[in-house]
């Protein structure tokens, strides 16, 4: 038998609606402030808290002990993945990595930006099995230090292995295979390791690992971000510890320089930089959240691939856990002659899924081309505007993964008591039940919390159009800023679907 | 423009592909219905053309020489009398590289459930199908099954292998690169 979560309710679902309409007006007749607010507050000001924040970020001991944490959760979901019982809500290999990991780690990108890639466990296994320390910088000769090829130093490899793990996600069914499961996250491993093992610095986390990038852009509406303390002291720094490191600390993995950084996308937060930094200039702020991907954040055409291959992917996500999808694949299988896992139907529906947002999104940016009459090549124009698929991709999958985070963890907790769930019987029904009633917060906070997050994507996508398109005559007046009807439209066709597929019953996972 | 064309040709074809059968996703589920002493089963519902199918595997994690049982249930959608007639298994090996299929019985209703036994010798993924026809056309259902537990060492095995044979790798590139470095200097001193 087949649970499913209740949707969004319709009162809700009117709010946002509405929310939606006003702002696209405002958008329409508003005019952009020329100065939007550039506030910063620097964490290590906080009274009481700004010491321990300063200690946390230029000590490698806090996040060491973060580390082996979560090389030991990794270790455990390998063992019981591959030795523990095949019933998913019995082994925490499944349950671990799919309802708390991967949900919760799209939640804390909205707190804590990129963070989890200072503690993720390939990185820190690479680490430790090609250079042998904890975490002292090692010496060179431990990597073959090779230069990453040419053709591959863009995130267009990420974006493809971020497809594969969908289609083994969604389309293999891994979710729901602890086995499986083990297996992809020992993949990963290899991957990175042999990364670190031939390439210069950290290549995986750079150019190939999908979670990471992911968490990349999204971390560019993130309200944190690890930045110099003044500008000032970087302009007159000649040794650059932040990029090369020093005796002790490792250079920067992702080849940034603090003094010029002005994105989240590449930065992994392992904090070298504040480590290395002679001046002690560089410390964790406040910031507002979307001023990044508004403003802050340079345009480039594969990232523009990568963030509507997101954004596509995240509603591919949601469409396939409708109860309506499976009898959607039935049909087409019965068309193509397709059986058993029905994977080539599975892959016809997640490549009309890829090329339905993405052309529908170069099609808003021609007409935006036509009506504005710039001499901005198409390509830039594409790059340029594609920001917006970031809040709306994040808004969608944050309320998403909320549903599964609240209402599928109950009992998670019971898990460690048998990790590999041996012996362990399938759920019975009275159980399911039990579970499905359970939430970890009151429902009705829930569908606040779920509305509250689609209305703000919703209020960051418009800023981005707003002030992405600024130079393109619109702030001539009114009637030029007509000209962005296009890409609202998109904005609007985009939200209003993820909306609907919020407001639909939902699955549940295990 | 020549693209556009294939695609629509694509398309068009998709659409007036004839449907031989019908086929359904096996994606199974475990349950234990807590009223009985069955053991766990693995099960599946779907709609499939005129058709309602229930099937349920016992035991739902078989192991090799293990008897099995699958139980199939096939109700019409219009909710008049189940279907009446034969219903053949058949199984076929899922790994890759290798298709080979093989009846395993047919079957008549008994007590409109349609019984089937098992015994499987080697562990591995197999694909049984179960097929009938009604009012003419052919039905086909396909849904995976797992003998035994896979080998653990497998995934790790090859993990460990490859990471084994990449660092021993880029150690012995090292060392003959610092020892080349070492004669090259050497010999620059000899030079001097």
């Amino acid at each position: 038998m087949i649970m499913t979560h209740p949707g969004l309710p319709w009162g809700w679902e009117l709010a946002v609606w509405a929310v939606m309409l006003l702002l696209t007006l405002r958008a329409l007749y508003r005019p952009v402030a020329a100065n939007p607010g550039q506030w910063r507050y620097t964490l290590t000001r906080l009274p009481g808290l700004g010491a321990l924040v300063r200690y946390a970020t230029r000590h490698p001991g806090p996040l060491l002990v973060l580390k082996v944490f979560s090389v030991a959760l990794f270790l455990l979901v390998i063992v019981a993945g591959l030795a523990g019982s095949p019933i998913p809500e019995r082994n925490i290999a499944t349950a671990l990595t799919w309802n708390l990991w991967w949900t919760g780690l799209i939640v804390s990108v909205f707190f804590l930006g990129s963070a989890w890639c200072a503690v993720c466990p390939w990185d820190t296994l690479a680490d430790w099995l090609v250079k042998h320390r904890l975490w002292r910088r090692a010496p060179a000769e431990r990597s073959l230090n090779l230069r990453v090829p040419i053709q591959l130093r863009n995130i267009l490899p990420a974006l493809l292995l971020f497809i594969g793990l969908t289609w083994l996600e969604l389309g293999v069914g891994v979710t729901t295979n602890p086995y499986a499961t083990a297996s992809i996250a020992l993949l990963m491993l290899v991957l990175a390791t042999v990364s670190l093992a031939l390439f210069e610095r950290k290549a995986f986390c750079r150019y190939f690992c999908p979670v990471g990038r992911t968490i990349g852009f999204y971390a560019q509406l993130a309200p944190v971000e690890l930045r110099p303390i003044s500008t000032d002291v970087c302009s007159t720094c000649t040794t650059l510890d932040c990029y090369h490191g020093n005796a002790d600390i490792e250079p920067c993995p992702t080849h940034l320089v603090m003094g010029r950084i002005s994105q989240n996308t590449y930065c992994t937060s392992c904090g070298h930089c504040a480590q290395s930094c002679p001046h002690e200039n560089i410390a964790w702020r406040l910031r507002p959240p979307g001023t990044e991907a508004s403003q802050d954040a340079r345009p480039h055409w594969d990232e523009a691939w990568f963030m509507l291959g997101l954004l596509a992917l995240t509603l591919f996500h949601g469409l396939t856990m409708m109860p309506f999808w499976e009898s959607w694949m039935t049909g087409l299988a019965r068309r193509i002659g397709d059986s058993g896992q029905l994977l080539w139907s599975f892959s016809i529906g997640l490549t009309v899924s890829l090329v339905v947002p993405i052309g529908v999104y170069a099609l808003a940016v021609w007409l935006t081309q036509r009506l504005v009459r710039v001499s901005l090549p198409f390509s830039r124009l594409f790059a340029r505007l594609a920001f917006v698929a970031v809040p709306l991709a994040f808004a969608y999958h944050l309320a998403h993964n909320l549903n599964h985070l609240v209402r599928e963890n109950d009992g998670l907790a019971a898990l460690f008591t048998n990790p590999l769930g041996n012996g362990a019987l399938p759920l019975s029904m009275a159980e399911k039940h039990a579970r499905h009633l359970h939430l970890l917060i009151p429902q009705d906070m829930l569908f606040a919390l779920q509305a509250g997050l689609m209305m703000l994507g919703f209020y960051l996508a418009v800023e981005v159009i707003r002030r992405r398109s600024m130079g393109l005559t619109v702030n001539q007046g009114a009637a030029s800023r007509l000209r962005l009807l296009p890409l609202l439209a998109f904005t609007l066709l985009i939200h209003a679907t993820s909306l609907w597929l919020l407001a639909q019953p939902m699955i549940m996972r295990m | 423009m020549k693209h556009l064309k294939t695609v629509v040709l694509f398309v068009l074809w998709l659409w007036t592909l004839p449907a031989l059968a019908h086929h359904v996703l096996g994606r199974p589920s475990y349950s234990l219905n807590e009223d009985s002493n069955t053991p766990p089963s693995m099960q599946m519902e779907t709609q499939i053309g005129d058709y309602f199918v229930n099937y349920m595997v016992y035991p739902a994690f078989p192991r090799p020489n293990e008897p099995g049982r699958i139980n199939l249930y096939v109700n019409h959608l219009d909710g008049s009398a189940p279907f009446a007639g034969k219903v053949t298994f058949r199984v076929r090996d899922d790994s890759w590289f290798s298709r080979h299929e093989e009846t395993i019985g047919e079957q008549a209703p008994d007590d409109n459930v349609f019984r089937q036994g098992f015994v499987f010798s080697k562990k591995g993924d197999y694909i049984i199908t179960a097929a009938f026809e009604a009012d003419g056309q052919p039905y086909l259902i396909d849904f995976p099954l797992r003998i035994g537990q896979p080998s653990p060492v497998g995934p790790l095995g090859i993990s460990v292998a490859v990471l084994l044979s990449v660092l021993i790798g880029v150690s012995l590139i090292q060392r003959r690169r610092l020892m080349r470095g070492k004669i090259r200097a050497a010999h620059e001193e000899q030079a001097r």
